[in-house]
């Protein structure tokens, strides 16, 4: 395949991305006790397939924060599941 | 009587009287009323009518004041919610700076036993920092080093990774830079020391092996859930591509420039049909040129593919891991150093496959030292076709470990490796593995 037809698809597809479908107010949500329910099933299911499932203890908030959305790229994990971990981590991890 | 009877049975009256009044009136035997009695019914109907009308109407008065009351409560319960959030963000939810960051990395460091060398020896010695930066939800930054305390004294340094990852949607991610190669898991998922279950990495899954290490371009790659349980992941990347090893092999080291105009590309699909089980398809396909020498004899070009198949099942206190690589390049014409001449390369083939299981123990009777311990069993293969070289290295290993785990991402382990190499005259050798590492 010709690069220049590969770079045209993923320019094309990076494009249609660019169209936003959800909010990305993580930074600012303050989280709902239905959305820290899913996040702390999320977790369980999404946080240990690769590696030990880590105690929500080990980081702060913002380290969480910038941790969850470097795993939300290397795991393929929607955005989504990954503002619901957040919101559970939030909850639940240590208090600075 | 309640209202609705009331009005069920008054409109009953006015459809009969109406009915009545229409219907011809020629029956034989009807009594004809007299026109005082006529005039008492209309009365009376009339009298009902403005009873139910009056009802009607106090009705939908209760009905509009329930309206506002409801109305007026809602405002409040929403001005309520939005107190309480302010207080709770004041409180609980610290005010996040747009620009977040985070150091983490690896560390490793062990010691191993090789009967060929028939003694014990320090080693293994790695510390890999890895730097996360990231802007609100629209961008981040990640890098991490690789410095390595080579036998000869020699720290070496690399830069693993380096990109930017920018966020477009929740479905979709844009990677830029220099990336570990998304083709199968182990390179991608499983290598550093911590998540790795064993001390090193399966046969030809290392540097050298049939497995890709990284590459140089852009990535689009996300999750889409499908349905409430399932989910399907994809990375299309597209890079500068492969170049030519001294052993003729091709080398997916990530280089910083491309050596001709194609561009290698490929990626990896997945289907998790659960969250714990997953199964991943990869392909990657990149234009080798031969090396140049002195001479008149010009080097020629040729395609190395890479596909395999990876699988996971990761329940409860088990891991189970399966993966499969084929590499392959075309032949080649390329300059040969140790023949000081441009030779004819036939066809090239690396195979590699492991099968890992591990378990963690559960809490036996009281002690919960047993919840720590995980034994660990891998087999794998590598197998190599049209470089006498590379065939030399060609072989089956067999690895049964058992992880210490300290903490979730800090490890002490012990392994035991067999290497049975398939040419006949290159002696099989054991190792013994010791090995700390640590995540954070
Ligand atoms: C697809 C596999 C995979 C999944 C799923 C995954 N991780 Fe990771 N995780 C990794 C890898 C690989 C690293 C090591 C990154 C490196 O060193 O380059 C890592 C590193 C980490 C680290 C160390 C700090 C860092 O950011 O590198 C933390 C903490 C972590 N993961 C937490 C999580 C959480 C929380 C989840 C669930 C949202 C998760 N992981 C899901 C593969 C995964």
């Amino acid at each position: 395949m010709k690069a220049s037809t590969i770079f045209t698809v993923i320019a094309l597809v990076g494009l249609v991305g660019l169209v936003p479908t959800a909010s990305y107010s993580a930074h600012d949500d303050v989280p709902d006790p239905a959305q820290i329910a899913r996040g702390a099933k999320a977790w369980a299911e999404q946080c240990g397939r690769c590696h030990n499932i880590r105690s929500p203890s080990e980081l702060t908030d913002e380290e969480w924060l910038v941790s969850t959305t470097h795993m939300r790229v290397r795991g393929n994990i929607p955005g989504n599941v990954i503002r619901d971990i957040q919101a559970f981590l939030r909850s639940s991890n240590k208090k600075e | 009587m309640t209202h609705k009877r009331k009005l069920f049975s008054a409109v009953c009256l006015i459809v009969f009287v109406a009915a009545m009044a229409a219907l011809p009136t020629h029956s034989a035997w009807s009594q004809e009323p007299t026109n005082k009695q006529l005039l008492e019914r209309i009365e009376a109907l009339e009298a009902e009518l403005r009873q139910l009308r009056d009802l009607l109407l106090a009705n939908k008065e209760t009905a509009e004041q329930a309206k506002e009351r409801a109305e007026a409560a809602e405002t409040k319960a929403l001005e309520a919610t939005k107190t309480a959030q302010a207080v709770k963000s004041k409180s609980s939810y610290p005010s996040i700076p747009d620009t977040i960051w985070h150091l983490a990395g690896y560390a490793t460091a062990g010691a191993e036993f090789r009967t060929k060398a028939d003694e014990w020896e320090f080693g293994g010695l790695q510390f890999n920092p890895g730097f996360h930066f990231q802007y609100k939800d629209l961008v981040i930054f990640e890098a991490e080093l690789e410095i390595e305390v080579e036998e000869d004294g020699e720290t070496e340094f690399e830069l693993e990774y380096s990109h930017f990852d920018i966020l477009l949607h929740d479905y979709a991610t844009l990677v830029v830079g220099k990336y570990l190669s998304p083709v199968g898991q182990f390179q991608e998922r499983l290598h550093p020391s911590w998540i790795n279950k064993l001390s090193n990495a399966p046969a030809g899954f290392h540097h050298d092996g049939a497995q890709p290490a990284s590459e140089v371009g852009v990535q689009l790659r996300g999750g889409v859930p499908i349905g409430e349980r399932s989910t399907l992941t994809y990375v299309f990347a597209i890079g500068n591509g492969p170049r030519m090893g001294h052993e003729g092999n091709p080398e997916f080291e990530g280089f910083g420039g491309d050596d001709n105009k194609n561009k290698a590309f490929g990626g990896r699909i997945a289907i998790l049909p659960v969250p714990y089980l997953e199964i991943g398809g990869s392909f990657w396909k990149g234009k080798l040129e031969g090396i140049e020498g002195p001479g008149d004899l010009l080097p020629t070009s040729a395609f190395a593919k890479v596909w395999g198949v990876d699988a996971a099942f990761t329940r409860n206190a088990f891991d189970m891991r399966f993966e499969y690589l084929k590499n392959t390049r075309g032949p080649i014409n390329s300059f040969d150093e140790d023949h000081g001449e441009v030779e004819m390369l036939e066809k090239l083939s690396l195979e590699a496959w492991y099968a890992q299981i591990a378990y963690r123990l559960p809490q036996l009777g009281n002690a919960s030292f047993t919840e720590k311990l995980e034994p660990v069993f891998r087999y794998g293969e590598f197998r190599v076709e049209g470089s006498h070289h590379l065939e030399e290295q060609a072989h089956r290993r067999y690895n049964i470990g058992l992880n210490y785990w300290m903490a979730p991402s800090a490890v002490a382990r012990v392994g035991l490796e067999i290497r049975r190499f398939f040419e006949e005259e290159i002696a099989n050798e054991t190792l013994i593995q010791l090995q700390v590492a640590y995540g954070f």
